[in-house]
């Protein structure tokens, strides 16, 4: 009964078509926020936001960045590790060059210059598909890192081949990259950067253009025979998930990390953030979230459920456990829920919703 | 905004000597006819005579030999699919032709998208003119859900639509699309005579409603002379007749080789 919509009566088409019809769900968001904002900073340790938040929070933005692409356009692509290089080396000399440009807008105009990256290696989409194209994404994954690792000068010649994002601030004072910034800090900006982007993400896939992607994920003839071009919709797909993945490589290199060297962003990454997507859900924003919770989680699980239990359990056998159940996971979801985490929670919404009738 | 006395017009699309081959197979030779504004034309034949592959050339999937086609006196070479569709030709196919994955009203608002004109920094940022015009675009699509009476599956992910449902919301999206040329490939077929019935009425209504011009394949010989206004007969990829319904019905040649075999 706490879980309904019923006497919720939707009187405009504005009304309906907001993000989230069902008051609950408004108010659990206000509820989540609240807690993101105030209680996290407030009650995690500097090592919980770095090593749980702060990466969350940037696979998050990552795996927004694929889902668009293949979970909504249906463009499957394991060039995910390229394009994070795109954007962390490209902020990084932007920000060593315009040492006065506000770091938001490095961050921003690495997104659109890996945005350019993007649309260059989606081209191939408009002749192949499916197996295919993942080969030719794949070779963009090798050819970028490639070009980061092989000429020094996007490293500015530093000869371990790492570069050190330099200290910016988001509000004088405020510093969110270097060795002096608070974790806090970091963590509060990523939240609002990163939901704000979030949330751009889901106005997107809710309006003209996110149906054009998924017209053309579900049946490309079809789309044509609507007017939809398909080098449009699959070149802008290619562009916007490039964007939110390059913002992402820059924000691992600045502010998670905080020094980088492009073997970090080799293929296993693009897997990493492939998993994040099947296993939270192809195409929902909800479920690119769930999906790197899920991942940057599971490991952290791993290493301290067993003693927590009173199991003494190697190193080793817990990679290998790892492995495995991110194997059992992907095989689950790929065949019995490919809508993935984001799907289960609404089934339960339902169920919820039903409650106490079973139907 | 009826039409009242239908007034069929000028003529809106014509192929002239269309000759169409797949390899050694000719779909098509030598097809020529016209549709005119505001008519119902039906295109008749038995299965592999080629009524599909008209469609596609019309269409701009498929790409003919020979032949010219001329659009609202335009004559065009070949184009593609989605150009068609900017110049005003919709269509519905054979085999559903829907987007699994969405609901019903995602499917109809695709119908849209030509007509959408917020680019993609106002899409990410919604509110103000992209919300404007989703809202106006939501009324037009819901005054063609109430008219094809699919309310109620509004928000059904359209995979779990019955086969005749599928067919209805197939038609809605072409109609979102406003065009002035509706193709409609067996918009019946695998239906029940309830289901027939309604999508009957359908096509009707929208020509005299609307004004659009259909041209529709079909099967049921029943269906076919009750509401067309003209007829179009294929066999083997040629024309062997063309005229109103009683002319087609009398002509011996058609019932030689389609009326006279029972299907
Ligand atoms: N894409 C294609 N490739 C090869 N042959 C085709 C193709 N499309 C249609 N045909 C052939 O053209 C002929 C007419 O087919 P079609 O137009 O589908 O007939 P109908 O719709 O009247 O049943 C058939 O012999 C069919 O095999
Ligand atoms: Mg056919």
């Amino acid at each position: 009964m706490l879980y309904r919509e019923a006497g919720q009566f939707k009187t405009s088409y504005s009304a309906d078509q907001s993000i989230f019809p069902i008051r609950q769900d408004r108010i659990a968001l206000v509820l989540f926020g609240l807690v993101a904002v105030l209680a996290v900073p407030a009650l995690a340790s500097n090592y919980f936001l770095e090593t749980i938040f702060v990466p969350f929070l940037v696979f998050a933005m990552a795996a927004i960045g694929l889902n668009i692409l293949t979970g909504y356009c249906g463009q499957l692509s394991l060039g995910t590790g390229g394009f994070m290089a795109c954007g962390a080396f490209f902020s990084y000399k932007l920000a060593i060059a315009f040492p006065d440009l506000h770091i938001i807008v490095v961050f921003l105009l690495a997104g659109f210059g890996t945005a350019a990256v993007g649309v260059l290696f989606g081209v191939p989409s408009l002749r192949i598909k499916g197996f295919y194209l993942a080969v030719a994404t794949l070779a963009a994954q090798f050819f970028l890192v490639w070009v980061f690792n092989k000429f020094g000068w996007w490293t500015n010649y530093s000869p371990s081949g790492v570069i050190s994002a330099p200290p910016r601030e988001i509000f004088p004072g405020f510093a969110v990259t270097g060795a002096q910034a608070d974790p806090i800090t970091k963590y509060l900006f990523l939240l609002a950067f990163v939901a704000l982007l979030a949330l751009m993400a889901k106005n997107l896939v809710r309006s003209s253009i996110g149906r054009s992607w998924m017209a053309i994920r579900d049946m490309d003839i079809a789309a044509e025979i609507i007017g939809i071009r398909p080098l449009w919709a699959k070149l802008s797909a290619f562009a916007v998930s490039s964007f939110y993945i390059g913002i992402a490589g820059a924000l691992w290199a600045f502010v998670y990390t905080g020094s980088v060297e492009a073997l970090a962003f080799q293929i296993d990454r693009s897997f990493q953030v492939l998993f994040m997507v099947i296993i939270g859900g192809l195409g929902s924003i909800l479920g690119s979230f769930l999906g790197a919770a899920f991942i940057v989680l599971l490991p952290i699980l791993l290493n301290n459920a067993p003693g927590l239990l009173g199991l003494r359990i190697s190193v080793e056998l817990i990679s290998h456990l790892e492995f495995m159940i991110f194997g059992g996971l992907i095989i689950f979801f790929l065949i019995v829920e490919p809508h993935g985490l984001a799907r289960l929670w609404q089934i339960g919404k339902e169920k919820l919703r039903l409650w106490p009738f079973p139907y | 905004m009826s039409y009242g006395e239908k007034h069929i017009g000028e003529t809106l699309l014509k192929v002239d000597n269309i000759t169409l081959a797949f390899g050694g197979v000719k779909a098509l030779s030598d097809i020529s006819f016209e549709i005119r504004k505001h008519e119902i034309l039906a295109i008749i034949g038995p299965n592999g005579a080629g009524k599909t592959s008209m469609l596609n050339v019309i269409n701009g999937f498929y790409h003919p030999q020979q032949g010219r086609i001329e659009f609202r006196g335009v004559e065009r070479r070949a184009m593609r699919p989605h150009l068609a569709a900017r110049q005003g030709i919709a269509r519905t196919f054979q085999n559903v032709a829907l987007f699994k994955g969405m609901s019903t009203l995602d499917n109809i608002m695709t119908g849209r998208t030509l007509k959408m004109k917020s680019n993609i920094f106002q899409q990410a940022i919604y509110w103000g003119a992209n919300q404007r015009e989703e809202i106006a675009h939501r009324e037009v699509v819901e005054k063609i859900i109430d008219f094809l009476e699919i309310e109620a599956i509004r928000k059904t992910p359209v995979g779990r639509l019955p086969y005749g449902l599928q067919k209805r919301v197939e038609l809605a999206r072409a109609l979102a699309m406003e065009p002035d040329l509706l193709l409609l490939d067996e918009p019946m077929a695998g239906m029940n005579v309830e289901e027939k019935e309604d999508m009957c009425r359908f096509v009707l209504d929208v020509n005299d409603e609307f004004g659009t011009t259909i041209a529709l394949i079909e099967h049921d010989m029943g269906v076919v002379m009750d509401i067309s206004d003209r007829v179009v007969v294929l066999d083997y990829g040629r024309k062997l007749a063309d005229g109103t319904p009683a002319v087609v019905r009398a002509n011996q040649d058609v019932i030689d080789a389609y009326l006279g075999v029972s299907h």
